[in-house]
């Protein structure tokens, strides 16, 4: 009896010390974590709508959906909007930050984060990749395999169809919320 | 001179991934190019040395009973270390590492080495022991990477090596899956017919 108590005290000490390692090396590591995610969102946001400035906007339909509406720095005119959209790809969830003009089209999009398998899936960070979505509108999002225009990459289709199909989404749902807060203020 | 056999073991006669094949899942899953290679080959021998010298440090103080939750305990504690050290401050390498870090936990190569080394032999040898299996396992990585990146992608280390005038077609099985297991199949041959030959 006394064995098994000791083992278990054993155990129970070195799970204890282990996690008050783990503790100290998160709190210091977790603000400057936090800290470079925030850099990286701003500075995408930044590329994807120059000259402009961010205004976190909460969804009036759906609380728990974000966008940013982006003015112009001098004029305070209404530039467009940021979102992210995100769906699962072919073996992680892939974030992508889109940026829209105010009719929503597509003014750039941004691959920011992403675990597809390398050399295949993961090459959707590349620019030409990118560059596909330029202009385009909802209406538009859709890829070859399905008759639209938007070649799939080789190997890569789920992660083509994920990414596509997310940005599909977000749009749709930002226009709803536009439309909504119009709709509410006439 | 005991320290140097122990360190060197790992690299050929040893290699964990061509001789004791251990740790055959992270390495499927890195080698696509060389430069995931030699960074999933870094953070298993830095966790594999601090393990190693820690389970060497308690083993007079485990209960042969509960060994085994206590190394996973250490390991994974390591592991988890050097994701976050990695996340907040190297958050390039991070970022293309981030998925394969978790792996090492399973890596079987260190819980093969706490159990097998570790455990049983004193603090010096068992760094030498993290050190040789860790670089060992890094240029197992390296050599199967080489091969499936240059076939594969045509680069080497993200640099191409064939001029684009050459038309050349990637073979994309090489980077797949099938093309992992191809790759090391015939590189243990390899490694078994020259050991055969000595």
């Amino acid at each position: 009896m006394m064995y098994y108590l000791k083992l278990g005290a054993i155990l129970f000490l070195i799970c204890a010390i282990a996690a008050g390692v783990l503790a100290y090396v998160n709190g210091i590591t977790a603000p400057r974590i936090k800290l470079l995610q925030e850099q990286k969102e701003t500075s995408s946001r930044a590329e994807l709508i120059p000259d402009a400035e961010f205004e976190l906007t909460r969804g009036t339909v759906d609380s728990s959906f974000v966008y940013y509406r982006a003015l112009d720095n001098q004029t305070k005119a209404l530039k467009g909007y940021t979102l992210i959209a995100e769906q699962s790809g072919y073996s992680s969830v892939i974030k992508t930050m889109v940026g829209v003009d105010p009719l929503f089209n597509i003014i750039a999009i941004r691959v920011i984060d992403q675990k597809e398998t390398p050399g295949l899936g993961a090459n959707c960070t590349a620019a030409s990749f990118a560059q596909m979505f330029q202009g385009r509108s909802l209406n538009s999002l859709v890829l070859d395999k399905d008759g639209g225009e938007i070649s799939s990459m080789a190997g890569a289709t789920i992660t083509t169809r994920a990414i596509n199909s997310s940005i599909r989404i977000a749009l749709s749902k930002l226009k709803a919320e536009i439309q909504a807060e119009e709709g509410g203020g006439q | 001179m005991k320290y140097i056999g122990e360190l060197t073991k790992g690299i050929i006669k040893d290699n964990p991934i061509f001789v004791l094949v251990l740790g055959i899942c992270p390495t499927l899953a890195v080698s696509t190019s060389v430069d995931n290679a030699i960074g999933m080959g870094f953070a298993a021998t830095f966790v594999l040395v601090c393990s190693n010298i820690i389970i060497s440090l308690i083993k007079g103080f485990t209960p042969p009973k509960v060994r085994i939750p206590v190394y996973i305990v250490v390991i994974a504690s390591f592991v988890s270390i050097v994701d976050m050290a990695m996340a907040a401050y190297i958050p390039d390498l991070h970022k293309n590492l981030g998925l394969f870090i978790p792996l090492i936990v399973v890596n079987c190569i260190i819980l093969g080495r706490a159990e097998a080394f570790a455990s049983k032999n004193n603090l010096l040898n068992s760094l030498a022991d993290g050190i040789g299996m860790g670089l060992g396992f890094t240029l197992a990585l390296v050599i199967i990477a080489t091969i499936r990146e240059t076939m594969g992608a045509g680069t080497w280390f993200g640099i191409p090596i064939i001029p684009a005038s050459y038309k050349f077609q990637p073979v994309l099985v090489a980077i797949l899956a099938p093309g992992a297991f191809i790759t090391l199949g015939f590189l243990m041959a390899l490694v078994n017919l020259i050991k055969e030959r000595k």
